[in-house]
């Protein structure tokens, strides 16, 4: 079972947060689109095409600058290449290009699952995040989505931003789940390095929210979503039962994919057969449409046991599953030291770890997670 | 017999010897074009790179007259800093004559002084020389001024080279030979020839460098080294030529190498003098003054499982600089580890670098600090001396009668206008103002007595700072004295660490504990708990801050493009998270350590 995950590197304006790849030259459109069935026909009997592909992603970028006929085009040529035997499709989108009209048209071609970048419903959030759409346009698209009535859905919240307030965010949460949706993905505002806000931190323009603050939010947002029946599974991801998202909890448990498209990652482990690998593509569009492959990889990891073990309760820890002890030792080979154990036992007491196996960690927890999965792993 | 002459090239840092010493080696034909590079006798790679001489170096050189007759040349090139006089003490000693090297531009400066003064002290004929005077800057008129006021001579006297083009080089060898006494060449006497340098050879054990004052010294001869009283046979001898030159033997009044298979460094220190066994001369040459420590440190490896790999290098490091000291310690919060005694900081730093570039052994070292001399409180008893060399082994403040330090006496060369500075700096650091002197040219010397504690930081950067680079520094260890001062504690978490200790003057204890706290808060990561951060002296805690808990750290996004960059960032914190040291449950950055080292006088 494989996932693909596609590419789209085109925005209308750059968000001021993010640092994916891509530009804002919509004009190289067409040729992408080109370019990009033949990198999917390139794979064609290749060994990637033996195993059975589940989720398909469209993200980006935003693929919601293609025109519905050049996503459909895009979907068959995977159809066509790939043994698809689909559970989920699941297409980014941003509510200043969504139409009744478009999300039909989604619907026809076979996309099956909308992930809304709405960020927030607050004006001054809005254009502090330099996002292209108004507060209307992010009411309005929730209202078609289940107007269309698209399957299911995901909306994309941010908080925890520069000077937000709690009311401001609970005034955001209660604009939301007026709609009820199936799926939301809530993220603390991370200010990276290489974006305009990086750059205004560097230059001492932006003061970041204490942690303590964010804390506040986090609680927040977990109580409000628990409250109408959406449990978070991951540290940023939520859910109504039954609705969590197919491709992205792959990635979380080493499932294979392959990445389409400019910086797509792609990753390959078949037990027992080929050695773990992942590999990346260049974040340059200019190299992509050249269509020269070697030049594209920027990347190429060979993965030893450890490394992946690693990576497993890196991501492990941070989902409601937890990571099963069984699992590390028959998967990754990795059984758990004395040193280990007791740190877990220790952290038990202290309330941040739920579960000793598979080891999960309380909400507490979840909010350090990234020192305790250093600690863990630093045993070893 | 062709006619020798010894002598040593002495210098200010940077002066020029070491690039005069090259313009010799090529005059003289002692290198070929193709093997030639600069400042060629600078043959560790720490000195290439650095571009400065940290050890002497002995060449024999042939230089042909005008007049066709040939004169052997015993040269030797020293290192100008500070932390190495000791290097240019035992250079003298081999020598009748010392090329006292002035850069024209620069004038006379500290070193110069100290320099000259160690060679009139051994007696020495001085030859003045004015370098680089092909520079645009150069003042020959003044400085040569300088130089008249300092040492009497007449201006005919001073020669005027540029070891960059080579300019006056010919006549000062001239000069060399005229003026620089030949040696005694008494071969007939009982054998003296005194260690001046040596150097470890792994597969041939020590190589002895030795000038012979009086006798001959012969290959296959029983030799005795008069201090120690060992006995070795001279296997091989030779001449220190650009490469190791065997010959039969050595007479009086000659320079070279002899190797008899002496394992052990210690039976053959510099200073020493080489008899023959079977007519052993009455007394031995009166020896060096005993280099000593100045500075102390814990040298500490990163890794605890190099602790082995670190005594082999520091063993290694000491066998061809005996003026290295060490001794096994522990530290609660480093492990075991050594205290290192060094001659100044440069000294320390070029230890470090050699830890890391030739054995790759990476170690944290800590504060570096004084040696101490502390009278405990015992009532009824005779009063002991403990001496102190780690402040976290400095007894409760209740238990000492008294704690003294040393002093010394510091040189400083300046233009006139940076004496307000210069002694704001002095005082600052508890200096005592002694004399002030004007000499020509608008240049100061101005002397202060001050702790040597206080001038082992940055003391010397800061005169660089407040002087635009003009004032110059030398310094005398002059004696120990009692002074106020308290060990300042850090506690993290209520712990104290003990490599964080430091003695320092009670006046300045609460200052530099805030600093340290505010410090050590910025550099100590966020921990699941919160770490107070206290400064004591004593029981009493004089400082505090407190690094707050973690509250949320975790990362937003994790999908298919996150997991590889997020798990490199993850193998690196381990990598960081190995190399901390814990004290407690409290992890301390490596930085710590060294906390006290870059803060600022001011802020
Ligand atoms: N212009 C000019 N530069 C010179 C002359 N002699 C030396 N220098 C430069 O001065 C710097 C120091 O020269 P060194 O020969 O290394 O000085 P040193 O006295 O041996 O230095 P230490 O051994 O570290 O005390 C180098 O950059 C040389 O190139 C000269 O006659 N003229
Ligand atoms: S957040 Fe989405 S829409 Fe905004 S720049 Fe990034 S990829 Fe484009
Ligand atoms: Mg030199």
């Amino acid at each position: 079972m494989a996932g693909i995950y596609i590419h789209i590197p085109f925005c209308k304006q750059a968000c001021s947060y993010c640092d994916f790849y891509f530009i804002t030259s919509l004009e190289y459109r067409e040729q992408f689109v080109t370019r990009l069935l033949k990198e999917i026909r390139s794979y064609r009997g290749s060994k990637f095409t033996d195993e059975p592909v589940e989720t398909i992603y469209l993200g980006g970028g935003t693929p919601s600058v293609l025109s519905a006929d050049q996503l459909h085009q895009i979907l068959e040529e995977v159809r066509d290449t790939f043994d698809v035997r689909v559970k989920e499709v699941t297409m980014e989108m941003n509510p200043d290009n969504v139409s009744a009209e478009y999300l039909n048209a989604l619907l026809e071609i076979g996309v099956d699952r909308a992930s809304m970048g709405v960020q927030s419903f607050d004006p001054d959030l809005l254009e502090f995040m330099h996002r292209a759409h108004d507060r209307d346009e992010a009411l309005e698209c929730l209202r078609l989505l289940s107007e269309t009535g698209f399957p299911t859905y995901s909306v994309d919240l941010i908080y925890g931003n520069p000077g937000q307030s709690t009311d401001c965010l609970k005034q955001d949460l209660d604009e939301l789940l007026a709609f009820d949706p199936p799926h939301v993905s809530a993220y603390s505002l991370t200010i990276e390095t290489d974006t305009r806000l990086g750059k205004q931190y560097e230059l001492g323009r932006l003061d970041p929210l204490p942690d303590e603050k964010v804390a506040r939010h986090f609680e927040m947002v977990v109580d409000r979503l628990a409250e109408q029946g959406i449990q978070q599974y991951e540290v940023s991801n939520y859910s109504k039962p039954g609705q969590q998202a197919v491709h992205n909890a792959g990635y979380w448990s080493h499932k294979p994919y392959i990445g389409l498209g400019p910086s797509a990652h792609s990753f390959w482990w078949k037990k027992g057969k080929d050695a773990p690998v992942r590999w990346y593509t260049k974040q340059d569009i200019k190299t992509y449409l050249s269509g020269d492959r070697r030049q594209l990889i920027e990347e190429t990891e060979q993965l030893t046991r450890r490394q992946l073990a690693d990576e497993r309760i890196m991501m492990g820890l941070r989902t409601r599953k937890g990571i099963a002890v069984d699992e590390l030792s028959s998967r990754y080979g990795y059984d758990l030291n004395q040193r280990q154990q007791s740190y877990l036992d220790q952290k038990k007491q202290e309330g941040i770890v739920k579960r000793l196996d598979p080891i999960q960690l309380t909400f507490e927890g979840l909010k350090i997670a990234d020192a305790l999965i250093l600690d863990l792993v630093s045993m070893q | 017999m062709k006619e020798i002459r010894n002598f040593c090239i002495i210098a200010h840092i940077d002066h020029g010897k070491s690039t005069l010493a090259d313009r010799l080696l090529e005059r003289t034909g002692s290198i070929s074009e193709r093997e030639f590079h600069d400042q060629m006798l600078d043959d560790m790679d720490l000195e290439q790179e650095r571009g400065i001489t940290i050890k002497s170096h002995a060449i024999k050189m042939i230089y042909e007259r005008p007049s066709g007759d040939e004169v052997i040349f015993n040269l030797i090139d020293t290192p100008g800093h500070v932390d190495f006089s000791y290097e240019v003490s035992r250079a003298l000693k081999a020598c009748e004559g010392a090329l006292l090297v002035v850069d024209a531009a620069q004038g006379v400066e500290a070193q110069t002084i100290s320099n000259l003064y160690q060679a009139l002290e051994q007696d020495l004929e001085i030859i003045p020389v004015l370098n680089k005077i092909d520079l645009p800057g150069a003042d020959v008129e003044g400085v040569a001024q300088q130089l008249i006021d300092l040492i009497g001579c007449d201006f005919e006297d001073i020669l005027q080279v540029s070891g960059k083009t080579g300019e006056g080089v010919e006549h000062m060898m001239e000069e060399v030979v005229k003026r620089v006494p030949a040696p005694g060449r008494d071969a007939d006497k009982p054998l003296r020839a005194l260690i001046f340098d040596s150097k470890f050879n792994t597969y041939r054990g020590s190589v002895v460098y030795v000038r012979v004052m009086e006798g001959t010294l012969e290959k296959g001869q029983g030799i005795l080294f008069m201090q120690t009283g060992k006995k070795y046979e001279a296997d091989e001898l030779g001449y220190l030529q650009m490469k190791q030159v065997p010959t039969e033997s050595l007479e009086a009044g000659e320079v070279g190498y002899v190797i008899g298979g002496v394992k052990s460094l210690e039976d053959a220190r510099v200073g020493d003098t080489i008899t023959s066994v079977d007519n052993p001369a009455e007394k031995p040459i009166p020896g060096y003054k005993e280099v000593k420590p100045m500075v102390f440190s814990g040298l500490y490896p990163t890794d605890t499982d190099e602790f082995d790999e670190l005594r082999t290098a520091l063993e290694r490091l000491q066998l061809n600089d005996a003026s290295l000291t060490y001794q096994p310690e522990t530290s609660k919060a480093l492990g075991f580890g050594f205290r290192a005694g060094f001659l100044g900081l440069l000294h320390m730093e070029i230890i470090q670098e050699r830890l890391d570039r030739e054995f790759d052994i990476d170690i944290i070292t800590t504060v570096p600090n004084v040696e101490y001399e502390v009278v405990m409180k015992e009532p009824g008893k005779e009063r002991e001396k403990l001496v102190v060399d780690n402040p976290s082994e400095m007894p409760e403040v209740g238990l000492i009668e008294e704690v003294y330090e040393p002093f010394i006496k510091a040189t400083i060369l300046t233009p006139a206008e940076y004496i307000g500075p210069i002694m704001e700096l002095c005082e600052n650091r508890r200096g005592e103002f002694v004399t002030q002197l004007h000499m020509q040219s608008n240049r100061v010397e101005i002397q202060y007595e001050l702790p040597l504690a206080e001038v082992v930081f940055d003391f010397y950067d800061q005169l660089k700072s407040g002087s635009r680079g003009f004032a110059t520094f030398d310094y005398d260890f002059i004696e120990y004295r009692a002074s106020d001062l308290v060990r300042l504690d850090i506690l993290l978490n209520e712990e104290p660490v003990d490599a964080l200790s430091s003695i320092v003057h009670r006046d300045k204890a609460y200052a530099l504990g805030r600093k340290l706290c505010k410090k050590l808060k910025d550099l100590i990561p966020q921990h699941q708990f919160q770490v107070p951060i206290q400064a004591a002296i004593g029981k009493d805690v004089i400082a505090r801050e407190t690094k707050k808990a973690l509250r949320k750290d975790v990362t937003a996004k994790c999908y298919g493009g996150d997991v590889s960059r997020k798990r490199k960032l993850l193998e690196k914190q381990k990598e960081g998270k190995k190399r901390m040291k814990q004290v407690g449950t409290v992890d301390i950055p490596q930085e710590a350590f060294l906390a006290v080292l870059s803060m600022d006088d001011d802020d």
